[in-house]
């Protein structure tokens, strides 16, 4: 493993570290005061700090630490997490966020906003509280020097509101007292500290190692050391990767405690350390004095002369970067540390990287963690499953086929089977399926940053955000849901003043929920705004020339206009929201994975968006049907009815088209096996079936088909991978007969009733067929 | 790397001696329990305290079986390294290398 890889996995583990920040400070923000939140808050930060130091991200290093300094204020209770304190952090937090992905990715991030909330972190520090981003503004003091026993700061004298006058040049003078600058420059006499340190097993089994953590402090001062070794059990009863020593340390030295516990920081969590200013008084222990110089001890100058080599420079710096993340970042570390050892040699590489491995197995095994899968791995096992699933199917036919009584044992076998297939099969879609989470934690950073660029005051609530589905949805689920939200922010919730005149809390709610219904998963929206103002969205529409002045629409139907191409009832165009293509949009990606949207608003009391998508987009369920003698799929997720057409309901209109009377409405007649070329005359719709399907615009279709098959679950093939692309499908199946049965692209067919040719639509194409791989 | 002879036997060191090394050197010297022991531990670069505290219960469970265990030779970096930690072999070294 190299550092580039150690490198990609701190990465992906700055990732969790920054879901947890937000979540934890998410959680106090809504008052959880519990210390664990405080600490799991503190962990993360400090974490991306250990790993960005051992990669030299200094930029991100540096606001890190001033982050965790901040954060340590309310770990101690020195500083109360308030509303106004945690708006802070939970910029920061945005701007650590920033910092990762500039450092992951190259870029920069907008050095005004980081140094900014850096003097805001750092007047927190100081226990200035925020008062209308004064704080912000707040001269930095100058840093104390470490004393030996941190203090709590004392507060800053207020800062004059008026700022100084200015001379007739311009000049500002500063005020200038000389309180405390004989204690600035007084230089602080050598310290004896007391150190008692008890490393835990975790120490070790996270690759952290007692002796190097004696190494470094031993070059804070002067060391003495007293190894209590009672603990040590008989050799026969003795676990070798156990912890059993511990020391008590004196080490003279004219720094502070801090830069002690800085020797320790990365190991704290797993090991029991006191540090104090020693006291004459207490008894003495014999103390064995270290030797100053340790330099043999040092990595990169141990390795024995003979087989060091000069051109190895290169290997024994990533050596030494290595080890320097073996000594800080927690996971990091154990790969760092393996990866060390195996740079300095060959022969060793593969047996300490082994054993490191394992010793990282074991101890992932004990606190039950998770491992990382390479994505296409998962996605060639889904495929092989995919091709179970269909022979399975094929070889259950070939036996129906063959035993036309039905009762020999081999079926009954494979029914068994059939069944186990469809256990793996849902057992690796699981694999694939993930929490909504990161996505609705990406959500609040947005509800903050527009809340502010608008100015109003908005709270999002997350629920079900543990509710699972396909990776693939996940991932395609984050730029509709932003817009949504942004639209929700920026249009659908009042200004504080409005609120408060309609007596309502001056601050909004958007609430962002997720859950389980009928094997798809559903996200609703809810806003608690002013809701739709259908005259203006009436009036927009007639503007746009999207419908007749003299339309008779039901309330739904005015609301479902948002959702029209090209519709925006915003007056000024933002960079928020409002450029006109926002719902529509919004619509085309939702149902491109297969998924509907709907909206229901109430005058006054806010809108709610209703999201049903499914829980993978490697499985469809179809109704399978008959075109013409070929065998097609329909999705049936946009099967709203199947009806059995009468001569009676049937309506010529124009030259070609027809329509269908359903319940005193019309709906166009579409005959799939036409659109698709597979006949040259249109067939006769009441000897076929007619599926009535919604199309993009809201309206619906009926498409007409010979015959319906049945309804089953299909193993979606891209035809794109496999053949090429064939306008007016979306994808392919097999079928359990081993026939390809083709899926119907049902917007690509309804534009194409539309007068559209089928060949030159595409924009808005399943993504079914990106979806599949094999 | 250890060889035995029928009353004494010997143990060479390896030159890392680290987390994943204590298990092993636990299991060569449980092979070599009720035997005088002498330990080369020249070639050592670089020792964990997880082998350490092996190789001390190693030192007491020797002294109960009244038999000898003795550091025949040591590195520079081991020694360092056990006065770092805080550890005394001084009456575990062979008369010839006690200073």
């Amino acid at each position: 493993m190299d550092m580039n890889e150690i490198k990609e996995i701190f990465f992906q583990e700055c990732e969790e570290q920054l879901a947890e920040l937000e979540s934890g400070l998410l959680k106090l923000n809504d008052g959880d005061r519990d210390p664990e939140t405080v600490n799991a808050v503190f962990r993360a930060v400090h974490s991306i700090k250990g790993g960005a130091g051992a990669f030299g991200l200094d930029d991100l290093v540096s606001f890190a630490h001033v982050f965790e300094t901040t954060l340590d204020c309310v770990r101690s209770n020195k500083l109360e997490p308030t509303q106004d304190v945690l708006k802070v952090m939970l910029k920061s937090a945005d701007v650590l966020a920033d910092l990762v992905a500039a450092s992951r990715d190259g870029g920069s991030v907008e050095e005004g906003r980081t140094r900014g909330l850096v003097k805001e972190l750092e007047a927190l520090a100081r226990g200035e509280l925020p008062s209308g981003g004064a704080a912000a503004e707040t001269p930095k003091a100058a840093p104390a020097k470490a004393a030996p026993k941190a203090a709590p700061a004392p507060a800053a004298p207020p800062v004059a509101a008026a700022p100084p006058p200015t001379d007739d040049s311009g000049f500002q003078p500063i005020p200038f007292t000389f309180d405390g600058f004989g204690e600035e420059e007084q230089t602080i006499e050598p310290s004896t500290f007391e150190v008692i340190f008890k490393p835990r097993r975790e120490l070790y089994a996270k690759g952290n190692e007692a002796a190097l953590l004696l190494r470094d402090l031993s070059r804070v001062g002067t060391m003495s050391i007293n190894c209590d070794t009672d603990q040590l059990p008989p050799f026969d009863k003795m676990d070798p990767e156990e912890a059993y020593f511990t020391w008590k340390i004196q080490v003279k030295t004219d720094k502070g405690e801090q830069d002690i516990r800085t020797v320790f920081e990365f190991a704290e969590w797993d090991c029991d350390l006191d540090v104090k200013v020693a006291e004459s008084s207490e008894e003495e222990l014999p103390m064995v004095p270290v030797p100053f110089d340790l330099s043999v001890l040092d990595d990169g100058s141990d390795a024995s002369g003979e087989d060091q080599d000069a051109s190895d420079e290169s290997a024994a710096n990533d050596a030494a970067a290595a080890v320097a993340a073996a000594e800080t970042a927690s996971n990091v570390s154990k790969m760092a540390a393996a990866a060390a050892r195996a740079d300095k040699k060959e022969s060793q590489a593969a047996a300490a990287a082994a054993a490191a491995a394992n010793a990282a197995n074991a101890a992932n095994a004990s606190a039950g963690q998770t491992i990382r899968v390479d994505l296409d791995r998962v996605d060639r096992l889904i495929n092989l499953v995919g091709e179970l699933v269909i022979n399975q199917a094929m070889l259950s036919q070939s036996v129906i086929e063959n035993d036309t009584t039905g009762t020999s044992s081999i079926n009954m076998g494979l029914e068994e089977l059939q069944q186990l297939t469809r256990e793996i099969q849902d057992s690796v879609m699981a694999i694939r399926a993930q929490p909504v989470k990161p996505v609705f934690q990406r959500m609040s950073r947005i509800v903050r940053e527009v809340a502010d660029m608008v100015g109003k005051s908005i709270r999002l609530v997350t629920e079900g955000e543990n509710t699972e589905v396909d990776k693939t949805v996940i991932d395609k689920l984050a730029e509709p849901l932003t817009h949504m939200i942004r639209n929700a922010v920026d249009h659908g919730i009042e200004s504080p003043e409005k609120r408060e005149a309609a007596g309502k809390n001056p601050e909004g709610t958007v609430r962002l929920t997720a859950k389980h219904r009928s094997g798809r998963i559903v996200i609703e929206l809810v806003d608690d705004g002013a809701g739709i103002n259908r005259e203006k969205v009436r009036q927009k529409a007639i503007d746009n020339d999207l419908i007749p002045a003299d339309a008779n629409l039901s309330d739904e139907e005015i609301d479902n206009l948002i959702f029209m191409p090209g519709f925006s009832t915003a007056d000024k165009i933002s960079d928020i929201s409002g450029r006109g293509v926002g719902m529509d949009v919004v619509k085309r990606s939702i149902q491109a994975l297969g998924g509907r949207i709907s909206i229901s608003s109430r005058p006054g009391q806010g809108s709610t968006f209703t999201m049903s998508l499914p829980l993978t987009l490697a499985v469809l369920d179809g109704m399978v049907v008959t075109v013409a003698g070929q065998t097609l799929v329909v999705p049936l997720t946009a099967i709203v009815e199947t009806l059995q057409p009468e001569a009676s309901s049937i309506h010529s209109f124009g030259a070609n088209q027809r329509l269908i009377s359903i319940r005193n409405s019309f709906c166009p007649l579409v005959d799939v096996g036409r659109i698709l070329n597979f006949r040259s005359m249109q067939a006769n719709p009441v000897e076929g079936v007619a599926l009535l399907v919604e199309s993009e615009g809201g309206g619906q279709r009926a498409l007409m088909v010979d015959a319906i098959q049945g309804q089953r679950q299909v193993v979606i093939k891209s035809l794109e991978a496999n053949y090429t692309h064939v306008p007016g499908i979306a994808a392919a199946t097999i079928l359990g007969d081993g026939r390809v049965a083709l899926i119907l692209d049902v917007d690509a067919v309804v534009s194409a009733s539309r007068g559209q040719s089928l060949r030159q639509e595409g924009g808005m194409k399943s993504d079914m067929s990106l979806a599949a791989t094999g | 790397m250890a060889s035995t002879t029928a009353e004494t036997g010997s143990l060479k060191l390896v030159s890392v001696l680290d987390l994943n090394e204590a298990s092993v050197l636990h299991g060569q010297l449980t092979n070599m329990r009720g035997k005088d022991l002498s330990i080369d531990a020249s070639g050592v670069e670089r020792v964990g305290v997880q082998c350490v505290q092996v190789l001390m219960a190693a030192a007491n469970a020797w002294e109960e079986d009244k038999k000898k265990f003795v550091f025949d030779k040591v590195s520079d970096a081991f020694g360092k390294s056990m006065q770092l930690i805080g550890i005394n072999i001084d009456h575990l070294l062979a008369k010839e290398i006690q200073q």
